[in-house]
C-alpha cells in the first residue's frame, strides 16, 4: 500500500462520498423520530428514491428532474406511512416493515426495463482544484453538489431542533404529544410534516446512490444502508453531529477493509466485512454513554399512536 | 376588570356513562370556586370542556355574557382561559423556558422579561434553563401557572393541583391563589379534598354523578356536611387505635440499604435502616419522587442491591426475587395498579394467576388449571367486595377503586404476614378509600404487619403506628404515630428538621 499524501486524500474523498447516503436517510429520520414517529421504511423509501430518480434521469435525460424527483416519491412513498399510521393509528413498527418490504418489490418492478441501462455522469463541482491541490485537493473539491449539501445537513439539522421555534415544536411533540396538544399544536399536522420530510431525505439518499455513487440501476442496490441509517439514530442519540460522526466511520471502515482485502492481508474476509458495522456501534456506544444526555435526547413517545381525545 | 364565566346545561355523554348530565353553573371574579366530588362525578371532564380539549354533546359557554366555541385548547387560549392540568402537561425533556414560550408568538427576550417580573411578583424562584424532569412536583407545577399567567388569563383552573404538594407547598400555592383572585382573576379549583374547599374557597359547587348536586357558599358548610353531599350517603369514619410494640416480635429488618442509580429519572437511596414488629403498620411519607419507588422495588425484589441486609421472619431475603419473597409470606400492592399491579389487558382470573404460588397449584405440568384459578378468583372478587363476579372481565374495564380491591384481595387472601403498599388509595374515591382503610386496619388486628408508603398524609396519621418521612432518599428517624402531626410532617417532607 503506498502512502502519499495525495492518496490518502483521495481515499478520505471516497469515504466522505460512501458516508453520503448515510447521512441523508439518517438526518431525516431523525427528524421524523424526534417527533415521536418510528419509521422503519427507510430502506423501502431509499429504494424507491432510487429508481425513481434512475427512471426519471433515463425517460427525461434531465438531472435536476430526477433528484427532485426521487426526492418527491420518498414523499409520496412516506404519505402513505404517515397516512396509515397518523390518520388510521396503524402500529408504527409494522407498518413501517411493510413499507421496506412495499418498496423493496416495488422497486424491483419497475427497474426490470431499466436494468442494465449506463447512467449519466453527474456534474461534478471543481474539478481543476481537486487535481491541482494535493491533498486537500480530492477531499474538499470535485464533488457532487449533493455530499456538500448532506455534509452540511446535520449542522443545519442540529441548528434546526436546538435554536429555531419549528425545532422546539418538533421535540415538544415528540417529548409527550397529549401535553402538545393541550397547548394547542396539531400534534397530526406536525408528525406528518416529520414523515414527509423524512421520506424526501430517504429519497434522496436513494438518487445518490442510482445517479452519483453508482450510476446505473441494479435490483436491491440500497443494501441494507437503510437499516444502517436507522441504527445510526438510534446509536447516535438522536443527536444530528453523531450521527455524521457514525456515518463517517461507517463509510470509512468499509472503504478501508475493501483496501486490506485488496491487499490481500490474512485476515478472514467476513471478518472485515462484518468490521464496519461492529466498529461504528461501538464508537457510537462509547461517545454517547452519557446517560443523562441520553434521557434528554430520546423523543419519550417514539412509536406511539397518539389519539386526541374527542 | 371584572369577568363572569357561565356554563349552561353541559351535557357529555361517553359510551357506558353520562360524564356531564346538564351541568348549568355561574362564576364571577373575586371569588374561588370549588368544584367539589368524587372520581368519576364528572369534574374533570366539565374542565376539559373548558379548556377545549373536550366538546362537550350539548350546552354552550358564555364568557361575559357572550356565547364562546371552545373547539380546541387554542379557542380556550384565546379567550383566556387557562388551566392546570392534574397530570402535569410539561415536556419533560425541555427546558424550563422552553416549556413556557413554546406556544407563544412573542420574542424570546420578551417572553424572558415577562417571566421575571411574573417570578419576582409571586416570588416564585425557579432556574429557566434546566430541564423540567429535575424539578421539584411542586415546581413544575409552578412552571404550569406561569404558563397560563403569561397570557393574562380571566380564568384560571386549577385541576386537584395539591395531589402531589406537600403541606407548605399546599400553604405557598394558596397564598399565590389568592393573590392571583386579588389581581382579577377568576379561579375555578377543582378538588374532592374537603379540608381545601373550606380553607381556599368562597363557593362550593358539588357534583356527584355527572350532576351538579348542590352550590353553596362555603361558610356554611362543613366537612361533614359536604362529604355526605358527595358521596350522597353517610359516612362512618374510621379510626385506629394505635398500639405499642416494643415488646413485639420483629419482623423485618432492614440495615445498610444503599441504592446508587445511574438513571437521572431515580433517586439514590443513603444507609437506610428500619425494623417492623409483628402486628404493627410502619407509614413512610413523603413528596414523590424521592425514592418512594427506589424503596419499593427494593423491598418486593424488583431492585436487588449489593450489600444490604434485609432479614425477614429470620430469613436473610435480599437476594430473593418478588416470586421467593411472595413464597416466604411478602405481598405487594405497587403504586401503579395498571402498568406494575395488573396487566389491564389480561381478564382478572388471569391477572390472579399471575401472583401464583409453588403452593397453588394453579399451574400443573406447565398448563393452566384454569378451573382452580377462577374459583380462588371468585374468592377474592366476593370476600374483597369487587363490584363484579365475571372473572372472564378485563381488567381495564374495572374502576380504579375496583381494581385496587381486587389486587389488595390478590395479596391478602394467601394469609401473607408483611404487606408492602405504595399509594394504596391514590386517586380513588371516598367509598373505596374507606374499604381499602379498614382492610389495611383489619390486618393488623389479625397480627400481621404492613408498610405503608403513602404521599397521603391523612392516611398516613390514620393507619400507622409509627411514621417516618422519607427525603432525597434518606430516612427520618421513626416516631410514634401519636406523637406525629401533619405539621410535623409536612416540615420533614420539605427538608426541614424538627425538634
Amino acid at each position: 500500500m503506498s502512502f502519499d499524501l495525495n492518496f490518502i486524500g483521495i481515499l478520505i474523498g471516497a469515504i466522505m462520498a460512501s458516508s453520503v447516503p448515510l447521512i441523508l436517510a439518517a438526518s431525516g429520520e431523525l427528524i421524523t423520530e424526534r417527533s415521536g414517529v418510528l419509521n422503519l421504511g427507510v430502506e423501502g423509501m431509499m429504494i424507491i428514491g432510487a429508481i425513481s430518480g434512475f427512471a426519471l434521469m433515463v425517460v427525461t435525460d434531465n438531472l435536476f428532474f430526477a433528484v427532485i424527483g426521487s426526492m418527491f416519491s420518498g414523499l409520496i412513498i412516506s404519505l402513505i406511512f404517515g397516512l396509515l399510521t397518523q390518520s388510521l393509528l396503524t402500529n408504527h413498527v409494522a407498518t413501517g416493515l411493510a413499507l421496506t418490504i412495499f418498496g423493496i418489490g416495488m422497486s424491483a418492478m419497475i427497474g426490470k426495463n431499466f436494468v442494465g441501462i449506463p447512467g449519466k455522469e453527474f456534474p461534478l463541482l471543481f474539478p481543476n482544484l481537486k487535481e491541482s491541490i494535493p491533498f486537500l485537493g480530492p477531499i474538499f473539491f470535485g464533488h457532487s453538489i449533493i455530499l456538500y449539501f448532506a455534509f452540511g445537513l446535520p449542522f443545519l439539522t442540529n441548528y434546526f431542533l436546538k435554536k429555531t421555534k419549528t425545532g422546539l415544536i418538533v421535540r415538544a411533540v415528540g417529548d409527550s404529544p397529549t401535553s402538545a396538544s393541550n397547548q394547542g399544536i396539531n400534534v397530526t399536522l406536525v408528525r406528518y410534516s416529520c414523515i414527509l420530510y423524512g421520506g424526501a431525505m430517504c429519497g434522496l439518499a436513494g438518487a445518490y446512490l442510482s445517479l452519483i455513487y453508482t450510476p446505473q440501476w441494479i435490483e436491491n442496490m440500497t443494501g441494507g444502508r437503510g437499516w444502517i441509517a436507522l441504527a445510526l439514530v438510534v446509536f447516535a442519540t438522536w443527536s444530528p453531529i453523531k450521527v455524521l460522526i457514525g456515518a463517517l466511520i461507517f463509510g470509512g471502515i468499509t472503504i478501508l477493509q475493501l483496501h486490506m482485502q485488496a491487499v490481500g492481508l490474512r485476515i478472514p474476509v467476513q471478518l472485515l466485512s462484518a468490521l464496519p458495522y461492529i466498529m461504528t456501534i461501538i464508537v457510537l456506544v462509547i461517545i454517547s454513554r452519557d446517560s443523562r444526555k441520553i434521557k434528554l435526547n430520546t423523543p419519550t413517545s417514539l412509536g406511539q399512536i397518539f389519539y386526541k381525545e374527542k | 376588570m371584572n369577568t363572569k364565566l357561565k356554563v349552561s346545561e353541559i351535557s357529555k355523554i361517553y359510551p357506558g356513562c353520562i360524564a356531564n348530565d346538564k351541568v348549568s353553573l355561574e362564576f364571577g371574579s373575586g371569588k374561588i370556586y370549588a368544584l367539589l366530588g368524587e372520581n368519576g362525578a364528572g369534574k374533570s371532564t366539565l374542565v376539559k370542556i373548558l379548556s377545549g380539549v373536550v366538546k362537550p354533546d350539548k350546552g354552550e359557554v358564555f364568557l361575559n355574557d357572550e356565547s364562546i366555541k371552545l373547539n380546541s385548547p387554542l379557542d380556550a387560549k384565546k379567550n383566556n382561559i387557562g388551566m392546570v392540568f392534574q397530570h402535569f402537561n410539561l415536556f419533560e425533556t425541555l427546558s424550563v423556558f422552553e416549556n413556557l414560550s413554546i406556544d407563544s408568538d412573542k420574542k424570546d427576550e420578551d417572553i424572558r422579561l415577562l417571566v421575571n417580573d411574573i417570578l419576582q411578583k409571586y416570588n416564585f424562584k425557579i432556574d429557566l434553563d434546566i430541564p423540567v424532569l429535575n424539578l421539584s412536583a411542586g415546581q413544575k407545577q409552578k412552571v404550569e401557572i406561569i404558563r397560563c399567567l403569561i397570557r393574562n388569563p380571566k380564568v384560571l383552573i386549577m385541576d386537584e393541583p395539591t395531589s402531589v404538594l406537600t403541606e407548605q407547598e399546599t400553604d405557598d400555592l394558596f397564598i399565590s391563589l389568592k393573590q392571583f383572585s386579588k389581581d382579577g382573576i377568576l379561579i375555578i379549583y377543582i378538588t374532592h379534598k374537603l379540608k381545601e374547599v373550606l380553607s381556599l374557597c368562597d363557593e362550593v359547587a358539588v357534583m356527584r354523578k355527572g350532576k351538579v348536586v348542590s352550590v353553596s357558599n362555603t361558610i356554611d358548610e362543613k366537612i361533614e356536611s359536604l362529604a355526605n353531599k358527595m358521596v350522597g350517603e353517610n359516612l362512618n369514619t374510621i379510626k385506629k387505635k394505635i398500639n405499642n410494640f416494643k415488646n413485639s416480635q420483629e419482623i423485618l429488618k432492614i440495615t445498610n440499604l444503599n441504592f446508587k442509580s445511574d438513571d437521572p429519572y431515580e433517586t439514590n437511596l443513603n444507609n437506610l435502616n428500619l425494623s417492623l414488629k409483628k402486628g404493627e403498620c410502619l407509614g413512610i411519607a413523603g413528596i414523590s419522587g424521592n425514592g418512594q419507588n427506589e424503596l419499593f422495588q427494593i423491598l418486593s425484589g424488583e431492585i436487588i442491591t449489593e450489600g444490604t441486609s434485609i432479614m425477614f421472619r429470620n430469613k436473610e431475603i435480599g437476594k430473593l426475587n418478588p416470586r421467593e419473597r411472595r413464597e416466604y409470606l411478602m405481598a405487594f400492592s405497587p403504586e401503579d395498579r395498571i402498568s406494575q399491579a395488573a396487566v389491564p389487558e389480561l381478564k382478572i382470573y388471569e391477572n390472579v394467576a399471575l401472583n401464583n404460588f409453588k403452593s397453588s397449584n394453579f399451574f400443573e405440568k406447565g398448563l393452566v388449571n384454569e378451573k382452580k384459578i377462577k374459583e380462588h378468583s371468585k374468592k377474592i372478587l366476593s370476600n374483597f367486595s369487587v363490584n363484579t363476579n365475571n372473572v372472564e372481565l378485563k381488567s381495564q374495564f374495572l374502576s380504579g377503586g375496583n381494581l385496587q380491591k381486587l389486587i389488595i384481595g390478590r395479596e391478602l387472601i394467601t394469609s401473607p404476614e408483611l404487606l408492602v403498599c405504595f399509594n394504596p388509595t391514590w386517586g380513588l374515591d371516598v367509598g373505596a378509600i374507606n374499604y381499602i382503610h379498614e382492610t389495611l386496619i383489619q390486618i393488623n388486628e389479625q397480627g400481621k404487619s404492613s408498610i405503608l408508603i403513602s404521599t397521603d398524609n391523612d392516611e398516613l396519621l390514620k393507619l400507622s403506628d409509627r411514621i417516618c418521612v422519607i427525603y432525597k432518599g434518606k430516612l427520618s428517624k421513626i416516631m410514634n404515630a401519636d406523637t406525629v402531626t401533619a405539621e410535623k410532617l409536612g416540615i420533614l417532607m420539605g427538608g426541614g428538621s424538627i425538634d
